[in-house]
């Protein structure tokens, strides 16, 4: 569903990303950790199509199509949606109307007819539910004011209500405390399908523990070092992300 | 060789209704209108060389002529492109400065509410609307260096129809009083100087919505406002100001605080090509709240110019205000924001944002934040920002599947949303906001 080819990326002549390879099929999960600085979030806002990057090399393909050339509302439309580590606050807007607006765009992409505002209303209150999320928060303002487990809640209700097909979570743990993590991880478990494909990025072993993967991926200076199943989150966690470093300067 | 000038039409014009506006009100107003015109003849039309009008440029009110108003016959179906057409409560409508009976309906208001035409009201109880009108529009004995009060002059001189609205004590009106501006000047280009004076008692509330709305044809308003606000009282004001696009829209604004008093105004201004609107709270007494928010839309080479000045004259008072404009073409908005904190207003609470979103290369905004404080205990904050979209926000809507097109319309929309998401009345509100975006969207 997703490859990444060698992909190569910087920021004002700074390179972050240095040869990433990862595929991604239906139906699997799978989860890249590294440290602070490893170019984690930037593989994911370059995947979901954030401005101000260069591509030097490599590729990546998503559904058989260039995913780099894709427009950020293209990908989200062929069902590729990144749940962001800092969601953004959009006053003025309401989180309901935003919804709408989102659903119909992905809804128009597969060729289906707009939801009307009844329709809408019966869908969301059942995905709502889901998420645990207070039903006031629909007719605020996108984000405004929520505090930092709503606001990733947020997001995996979203994720809910746009059902896509290949899932990115950007450091969804970061700011959650246990209950919250564990609401969404139970969110994004009831996402979980043979159909759907999900890339989980994360500095702490913690967030595995909910949403269990079935591969692990090591990222540091920019490229993948090792991978394994979840077995590697384990051994990260007990020996830290200097024991990676250190093997990899030894192997030099 | 003495060149003599010839006297605008809008201080020639007294003569021609001198006597006419002498049947309304006492004979002592008599004295007040030939006064208040004597002082507008001696100010003259503003220049940009005068600092209350730097960023106005009113050539075209100095260019053009003008005559006295004389009513128009309209029908419900004349409104119909109105944003703010009915309420269905209580209503008022003046027609170009006259009082439209066939248009308004006041009936059904509980006791001790009175909603009339200011002629009217003068008629039956003179007494209570002489305790304010001509009283508090007025600077005179407070702080500030560049008080300019000249259209207050000229509204005074030609003072006689309007509305006056009236709470009693401790007296709460359910439904919103809905007041409607209109000018239909397709025969004439005519001048309206209309005075609207609002009293609540001490303890009374009252939700009060005015619509400003041209017709069609070049005119000019220039209204006064005089709100007086008991102890406690609480009002909520919304100016929906839609005026035609070739009149110039002036208005004066005083209002009068009493101790533990509530002021909201939300003021929304889309018409006109050009618009001022000067807000002037007084705040005379302690523990009261104002706030004011102000949304504002520049297209084509329109003139948005919001001045606002409290003056904090008592301790322990709180102030919020938020004004966002979105100016885009050749559209010019100025925004003066005035806080005044005297010497004994110890404890004041004072808070001011301004914003603008500029969405061509060639709108302009000019803003200036003007605080004087001569208490020391105080705290007062005014932020000033000027802006294009934000690219965060945009990439979020994008990445949920939102087109980039789409996605721009809902974030400027959005942007002065935010302040119309102030007005508590739920149909007034939404009506606003269809009118925002059917203006975005040039339907």
């Amino acid at each position: 569903m997703l490859q990444i080819q060698n992909l190569h990326a910087s920021v004002e002549d700074k390179t972050i990303l240095n040869g990433v390879n990862l595929t991604i099929n239906p139906g699997e999960v799978h989860a890249i950790m590294g440290p602070n600085g490893s170019g984690k979030s930037t593989l994911a806002s370059i995947l979901a199509g954030r401005d101000g990057y260069d591509i030097s090399e490599g590729s990546a393909t998503y559904l058989g199509e260039d995913l780099l050339e894709m427009d950020p509302e293209v990908r989200a439309a062929k069902g590729l949606f990144l749940a962001f580590q800092y969601p953004v606050e959009i006053p003025g807007v309401s989180n309901t109307y935003f919804l709408r607006a989102a659903v119909n765009a992905v809804r128009k992409q597969r060729g289906e007819s707009d939801m009307d505002a009844m329709e809408f209303m019966k869908f969301i209150r059942e995905k709502i539910k889901i998420l645990d999320l207070d039903p006031s928060l629909l007719n605020r303002s996108v984000n405004e004011g929520f505090s930092g487990g709503e606001k990733k809640r947020n997001e995996i209700f979203q994720m809910a209500a746009l059902e896509p097909k290949m899932c990115i979570l950007d450091e969804t743990d970061s700011g959650l405390d246990i209950d919250a993590l564990k609401v969404v991880s139970d969110g994004v478990n009831a996402l979980r399908s043979p159909e759907r494909g999900f890339l989980v990025i994360t500095h702490y072993q913690r967030l595995l523990n909910y949403i269990v993967p079935d591969y692990v991926h090591v990222l540091v200076d920019g490229r993948i070092v090792r991978s394994g199943d979840k077995t590697l989150a384990y051994e990260l966690e007990e020996k830290g992300y200097g024991w990676i470093e250190e093997s990899l300067a030894g192997a030099k | 060789m003495l060149i003599t000038e010839k006297p605008h039409s809008l201080i020639s014009n007294f003569e021609a209704v001198r006597e006419l506006l002498g049947l309304t009100g006492p004979e002592s107003l008599r004295a007040v209108r030939e006064a208040a015109l004597a002082k507008f003849a001696e100010a003259g039309i503003p220049t940009t060389r005068d600092e209350e009008f730097k960023y106005l440029p009113l050539n075209r009110l100095r260019e053009t002529e003008y005559v006295p108003s004389y009513g128009a016959t309209l029908s419900e179906d004349d409104l119909r492109g109105m944003p703010l057409k009915t309420l269905d409560g209580p209503c008022l409508t003046i027609v170009n400065g006259e009082f439209a009976p066939e248009l308004s309906n006041v009936s059904g208001l509980p006791n001790g509410v009175r909603v009339r035409a200011l002629s009217e009201a003068l008629e039956q109880h003179e007494g209570l609307v002489m305790r304010h009108l001509g009283k508090i529009a007025t600077h005179e004995g407070k702080l500030g260096t560049t008080n300019d009060e000249r259209f207050t002059h000229l509204n005074t001189a030609y003072m006689a129809e309007g509305v006056y609205v009236f709470v009693a004590k401790g007296v709460m009106v359910e439904p919103t009083i809905h007041l409607r501006l209109i000018t239909q000047a397709d025969h004439g280009t005519i001048a309206v100087h209309p005075r609207v004076v609002i009293e609540l008692e001490e303890g009374a509330a009252a939700k009060i919505v005015e619509s400003y709305h041209g017709l069609g044809g070049e005119s000019f308003t220039n209204v006064v406002h005089e709100i007086a606000l008991g102890a406690n009282a609480n009002l909520e004001y919304v100016k929906s100001q839609t005026e035609g696009g070739s009149t110039i829209h002036i208005a004066n604004q005083y209002v009068d605080q009493k101790d533990g008093s509530v002021f909201t105004s939300n003021q929304v201004a889309f018409g006109a090509a050009i618009s001022r609107t000067d807000l002037n709270v007084f705040v005379d007494g302690e523990h009261t709240e104002t706030s004011l928010n102000g949304a504002y839309l520049g297209q084509g080479e329109q003139i948005i110019d919001n001045h606002t000045r409290i003056d904090h004259a008592k301790p322990n008072c709180h102030s919020f205000e938020v004004y966002k404009g979105i100016l885009d073409d050749r559209s010019v908005g100025v925004f003066n924001g005035k806080i005044f904190v005297y010497e004994d207003a110890q404890k004041t609470d004072a808070k001011q944002t301004n914003q603008a979103l500029l969405l061509s290369a060639n709108a302009t905004i000019n803003t200036k934040p003007q605080l004087e404080i001569f208490a020391d205990d105080v705290k007062c904050t005014h932020g000033a920002t000027v802006g294009q979209i934000r690219d965060e926000a945009l990439f979020y809507l994008r990445s949920r599947g939102i087109p980039e097109m789409d996605a721009r319309g809902l974030l400027v929309y959005a942007f002065a949303a935010e302040v119309l998401e102030k007005i508590s009345i739920d149909v007034v509100r939404e009506a606003l906001e269809a009118e925002l975006y059917r203006r975005l969207n040039r339907d």
